[in-house]
């Protein structure tokens, strides 16, 4: 960051400054009325549920949006971007939820791309003062999210920005990583600068931020210094309820079951009680291998079981072999070596058709490519599978027999839609999901569910009716497997969690016991866990929570034991 | 035996030339998104202005001029289509070149008459001492008009200036690969894709004028007959990359002198069969049979703003 | 400072699709009434001329049909491939693939074949060869991931050289060389393999205009009111959701790509059943990259497609008779048509925003 002269005069113009600030898209008003204040030296965190309008926001300060009315000042001057090099030309850098580099460059073409003067000094600079360092050959498409990550920050950093811009900058992160760019936040602020940290996690804004605007339905809320907002405030600013009124797992969305925990309080848990079921489990992943193009491990043995009537959960930081593991049980790509089971059924290489008869439903990570048809109508979107029931003399699709038959559906599962043949798109996250999640648990029977991250980007009620229904199937006898980035989601939501990394599942954990997110943790950043892994040859390598990234590619071979002896699941005690 | 062979390089790369710098054009357009199926238009355009321009003016380079000014023009109708207005880039590329066919027949009716264009002011060879006396090479690469020599220091301008090493090239790469990323780098997408556009109907207004001026110095109706198609071709079946691509564009000029040649070596070869092989090979390379190749992300998708 | 308010739109009334179509209209006719004069003709003369061609005997008016039939057909077969999520621009190849079958077909007929008999056959030759031509840019897409935009493109100058090369060489379909004026094309047809023709001696209307009719009907109907149609639209907007819903991606996209190449392979077969009943080199007359603009502009509209063809193909044949009555240049028709098609292309994006999809 430039030092900049520290006159008092100037401290007191503030770094940006916005009056209200009006945008919709067609009907929908995604800011109204918005105002807020940034000042030079400070972390602002802008707090929100997903839709409250904060990536909106971001793209109107960065100049990929233009708003309706409303006006910005930038260390006191008029600013009106028209285009994000306006943005940039005012020395504003972003920092986007989406990453802004070209996968088919390598990372130093990616920062050339920049067109700095003096490029290697200033990446030297930023390495210096950062501890940030790169491999400038490498291409993007090779490496791993985190790196990634860090090298959009790099090339942030590089322009020696005023104000930096972060939209939810975090959820591709492990802790380690997430502590390391919070340090980054403060330290830019330390020097002068200042940050907007968009985010929706409340942890991160108790441990970084001096001030925080919550939004709400794209409005504020409220806001001010944090000092003056403890957690209890900022809750029901956020989602216009109190903190006592959420269970953990909707806690542990907005990051709020870190922070009680941080500060001494805890919260009750209340597991399931799996329904009790003889003969094989619902869902059995054995020895699964995928191998990339470049000949590395995307899965690397990973094995895993899902007893009836019992909620599985799969944590890890992103690209561990997670997606990888939900592409093989939908069908989308086929594994190397093992196999899976639903049932008793062997669909290793099930198209996915056999796997829905076999009684899997598969919730995938990306709603909009995978999940649903987004142009499509409510009821398509619900029968597109089983079109052959809904014929009229023989050669014609009844429509209105479809219709018929979502509306059972809309009303059953309190989907808000303005009826059957409304467009999906036309759909909030949160309903769109819930249309999802009610065609997967329609299969008859239900055998296991899988679901990817499927309260990402959903409001606190959507998420509450996701739980829900995840917790009715398991009740119900289904088997049901979870794979969410979310940690303290799946420590309410499950009654085992195993770990993803380097394509390997680790031995469960059981959520309940006393230092489960702290093992968790570990286990995350590659550590073998031992008492976990009692079954097999424990071969350890140093444990400690300094161990490098795992997304670095410099790292040491993995150290995490082979997993394959998993014992059958056991039913935790209430 | 060696004059055939002389013949064929000579033939090989007469033909190659415009095809080699119309296609160094396209190549940078589809780098940069754009499908620039218009080639064909601009190279057309370009022999037609160059012949009127030359004889009009009853200069040579006059006619480059006018052929540089006319190419230009299709390539702003071109960019303005496919960029700002984002309109369907085949339907544009064919239909452009459908306006250039009808317009320059038209043209030439109106303008030329019956047999004017027949013969107009021309290049003529300007043999490089000593090396145009190289067995076979000689004769093909160093006995070329002053346009042909120009052409083959465009095309090699273009292919080293502006390779991806270079930061105008990597900007055209990262505008073709991922126009919004390019945008938030702070890049000027339409403007890069503009830029390409018009440079790619500049050089085809050229190898058209090369046609047109330094060969047969005259213009007939649909004196391209598919070259434009041919560059497109030759792009795709170089996979994308400069080299290959010129292996290409030789490859085809040969392919298409052994038409003339194949009689004196004794060959009974199709010769629709021989002029169908270009795409048949690209259409090899193109389906991953030879090696794996990978079109710009981009291509063909218009640019827009959003989040 | 305040930016630029929502502004207020007074054009958006400009933006319907009827105005912009009148505009279109007016600038192409000022534009051809212009090359008209330009080319020393009395625009008077020339009207009359172009619409003698267009409606004025049984004649003008089935050719116009002809061209219109062989056009909707290859947009018919586009739309489908489309609503599959796959631009098939190979038209021209497949056409090229289906006439060359039609004509190795109906040549292959014993000379006395019925009517009954060789028609049907040859057409089927043709749609299968058409189809097998598409399918083979499917199946590259599917199992490889090449883009069928460019395989299509390039099995275009394929089948025109397979064409090509057939009617050139006397071993394959070319007629006997008897002089050096013996023409690059084939025999004529038997008898039997003559499309017959609807509306009497008078009018060369053939059955492929109903034949085209049909194809229309029944595709709209297919894809507006089966489950087959909401499959395949499905699959168009998004292959990986249908394929999580136990939809069969691949061998829709394959079907749909397969059913447009053999509809253009269809009015291959129907080209070369028609007067003068021979294959030759350039038979297909720019037809299948007409057809691919006429599918372009139709966007999976079946009634635009009917409109546009009818409209290209009144058009084309007025244009005929243009040259022969009027001696105006045929470059000029062609000069009209290209900047109609650009005009519409061109304010596409236009009267799209209109619609409100600009989000």
């Amino acid at each position: 960051m430039r030092a900049r002269p520290a006159s008092p005069a100037a401290a007191r113009v503030p770094a940006l400054e916005i009056r209200r600030l009006t945008k919709s898209f067609g009907a929908v008003r995604a800011l109204d009325d918005v105002s807020l204040v940034v000042e030079s030296g400070t972390v602002h965190c802008v707090l929100g549920e997903n839709g409250a309008g904060k990536s909106t926001l971001c793209h109107l300060i960065g100049g990929s949006l233009a708003p309706d009315t409303g006006t910005l000042r930038l260390y006191g001057k008029p600013y009106a971007p028209r285009r994000p090099a306006d943005a940039l030309a005012a020395e504003i850098a972003m920092v986007h939820q989406h990453f802004s580099l070209v996968p088919t460059l390598t990372v130093g073409e990616n920062l050339r791309l920049l067109r700095l003067p003096d490029l290697a000094r200033r990446v030297d600079r930023v390495a210096d003062e950062y501890g940030l360092t790169l491999d400038l050959g490498a291409r993007v498409a090779d490496l791993p999210v985190g790196v990634r990550q860090r090298v959009e920050i790099v090339k942030a950093l590089l322009r020696e920005p005023r104000l930096l811009l972060l939209d939810e900058p975090t959820g591709v992160l492990d802790p380690v990583g997430t502590e390391a760019l919070l340090k980054t936040c403060r330290r830019i602020a330390d020097r002068g600068g200042a940050v907007v940290l968009i985010t929706h996690k409340l942890g991160e804004v108790a441990r970084t931020g001096d001030t925080a605007t919550v939004l709400r339905g794209g409005r504020v809320a409220g806001g001010g210094p944090l000092a003056e907002l403890p957690a209890e405030r900022l809750v029901p600013l956020m989602i216009g309820r109190s903190a006592d009124s959420l269970d953990p797992a909707l806690s542990g969305t907005i990051g709020l079951t870190e922070l009680t925990e941080l500060t001494g309080s805890s919260m009750s848990k209340t597991p399931q009680a799996p329904a009790d079921r003889p003969g094989p489990s619902a869902l059995r992943v054995h020895a699964l291998t995928v191998r990339g193009t470049d000949g590395t491990h995307a899965l690397d043995g990973a094995s895993l079981e899902v007893g009836h009537g019992e909620i599985v959960g799969v944590a890890g930081v992103e690209g561990n072999g997670q997606s990888e593991l939900l592409a093989v049980l939908g069908g989308s790509r086929a594994p190397d070596e093992g196999t899976v089971a639903v049932g008793d059924t062997d669909i290793t290489r099930a198209t996915p058709r056999q796997r829905t008869d076999a009684g899997l439903g598969v919730v995938p990570e990306d709603r909009h490519h995978d999940g649903c048809v987004p142009a499509l109508s409510v009821a398509a979107n619900l029968f597109l599978g089983r079109l052959g029931q809904f014929r009229r003399a023989g050669l014609f699709l009844d429509r209105r027999a479809m219709r018929r038959a979502a509306d059972t559906v809309l009303t059953a599962h309190d989907i808000r839609a303005e009826g059957p043949d409304t467009p999906m798109s036309a759909l909030s996250g949160g309903n769109q999901q819930k249309v999802v999640l009610a065609r997967e648990l329609a299969l008859d029977p239900l055998v296991c569910l899988a679901a990817a991250q499927p309260t990402r980007g959903l409001d606190v009620g959507a998420v509450h009716a996701v739980h829900s229904r995840m917790r009715e199937a398991a009740a119900r006898g289904a088997g049901v497997l979870v794979v969410s980035s979310e940690l303290d989601e799946l420590l309410a939501l499950c009654d085992r969690v195993v770990v993803a990394y380097r394509g390997r599942l680790s031995a469960p954990v059981d959520p309940h016991e006393p230092a489960a997110r702290e093992r968790i943790g570990r286990l995350m950043l590659g550590a073998a866990a031992e008492d976990s892994a009692r079954a097999s040859a424990p071969t350890v390598a140093a444990p400690t929570l300094t161990a490098p990234a795992p997304a670095d590619p410099a790292t040491p071979a993995d150290p995490a034991p082979p997993t394959e002896a998993i014992t059958p699941p056991t039913p935790p005690t209430a | 035996m060696s004059a055939v062979l002389d013949e064929l390089a000579a033939g090989g790369v007469r033909l190659a030339v415009p095809l080699l710098l119309a296609s160094a054009g396209e190549l940078l357009s589809e780098r940069a998104g754009v499908l620039n199926l218009s080639v064909e238009g601009m190279m057309l355009t370009g022999a037609f202005a160059g012949a009127a321009g030359a004889l009009a003016s009853g200069s040579a380079a006059v006619g480059v001029l006018t052929a540089l000014a006319a190419g230009l023009t299709v390539a702003l109708l071109q960019a303005v289509l496919s960029v700002t207005l984002r309109a369907d880039q085949i339907v544009t590329g064919i239909t452009i070149n459908a306006l250039a066919l009808g317009g320059t027949t038209y043209g030439a009716r109106l303008l030329f008459g019956d047999g004017a264009a027949d013969s107009v002011p021309g290049f003529d060879p300007m043999p490089v001492p000593v090396l145009h006396d190289l067995p076979v090479l000689g004769p093909a690469l160093f006995e070329q008009s002053a346009l042909g020599y120009l052409a083959c220091a465009v095309t090699g301008a273009l292919a080293v200036g502006l390779a991806r090493r270079t930061p105008w090239g990597l900007a055209i790469d990262a505008v073709g690969e991922d126009a919004t990323t390019a945008d938030r780098c702070g890049l000027p997408v339409r403007a890069v894709r503009y830029a390409v556009v018009l440079l790619t109907g500049a050089v085809s207004a050229l190898a058209g004028a090369q046609l047109a001026l330094s060969e047969v110095h005259a213009f007939s109706d649909n004196i391209t007959a598919g070259i434009g198609y041919l560059a497109v071709v030759a792009v795709i079946a170089g996979r994308w990359r400069a080299w290959p691509t010129v292996l290409a564009c030789l490859f085809f000029g040969v392919v298409q002198a052994l038409q003339f040649a194949a009689p004196a070596l004794g060959l009974h070869v199709s010769a629709p069969l021989l002029t169908t092989l270009p795409y048949l090979f690209a259409l090899l390379a193109v389906s991953g049979l030879v090696g794996r190749s990978r079109a710009p992300a981009a291509l063909t998708v218009p640019f827009v703003r959003g989040t | 400072m305040t930016l630029s308010l929502a502004p207020p739109r007074p054009l958006s009334r400009l933006r319907h699709p009827s105005v912009l179509a009148a505009g279109a209209a007016l600038v192409t006719v000022g534009l051809g009434a212009a090359l008209v004069v330009a080319a020393g003709t009395d625009p008077a003369t020339a009207w009359a001329a172009l619409e003698e061609g267009m409606f004025g005997s049984p004649y003008s008016v089935g050719t116009s049909l002809n061209s219109a039939a062989v056009l909707a057909l290859i947009a018919t077969g586009f739309s489908v491939a489309h609503r599959a999520g796959l631009v098939n621009v190979g038209g021209e190849g497949q056409l090229c693939a289906g006439g060359l079958a039609a004509a190795a077909t109906g040549l292959a007929l014993p000379p006395q074949v019925p009517t009954a008999l060789g028609v049907p056959l040859t057409l089927v030759a043709g749609f299968l060869a058409g189809g097998l031509w598409a399918w083979l840019a499917a199946v590259l897409r599917t199992r490889r991931g090449t883009s069928e935009v460019i395989t299509t493109l390039l099995l275009n100058f394929v089948g025109v050289g397979a064409v090509s090369v057939a009617v050139h060489e006397e071993g394959l379909l070319r007629q006997p060389v008897t002089s050096s004026e013996t023409l690059p094309q084939s025999e004529a047809l038997p008898a039997g393999a003559h499309l017959p023709l609807i509306a009497g001696a008078e009018s060369p209307a053939t059955v492929i205009v109903a034949v085209a009719a049909v194809a229309v009907v029944v595709t709209a109907v297919v894809l507006r009111f089966t489950g087959t149609g909401l499959r395949l639209t499905a699959v168009g907007h998004s292959p990986s959701a249908s394929a999580r819903l136990g939809l069969p991606v691949a061998r829709l996209q394959e079907g749909g790509l397969g059913v447009a190449g053999g509809l253009a392979g269809l009015a291959g077969a129907c080209l070369v059943a028609t007067a003068p009943y021979v294959l030759a080199e350039h038979f297909s007359s720019g037809y299948g990259f007409t057809g691919l603009v006429v599918g372009l502009l139709a966007r999976g509209s079946l009634i635009a497609v009917a409109a546009v063809s009818l409209l290209l193909g009144f058009l084309t044949s007025g244009g005929i008779n243009l040259q022969l009555a009027a001696g105006v240049p045929a470059s000029s028709v062609q000069i009209v048509q290209s900047v109609l098609v650009l005009l519409i292309a061109a304010t596409m994006l236009w009267s799209n925003r209109r619609t409100g999809a600009a989000t």
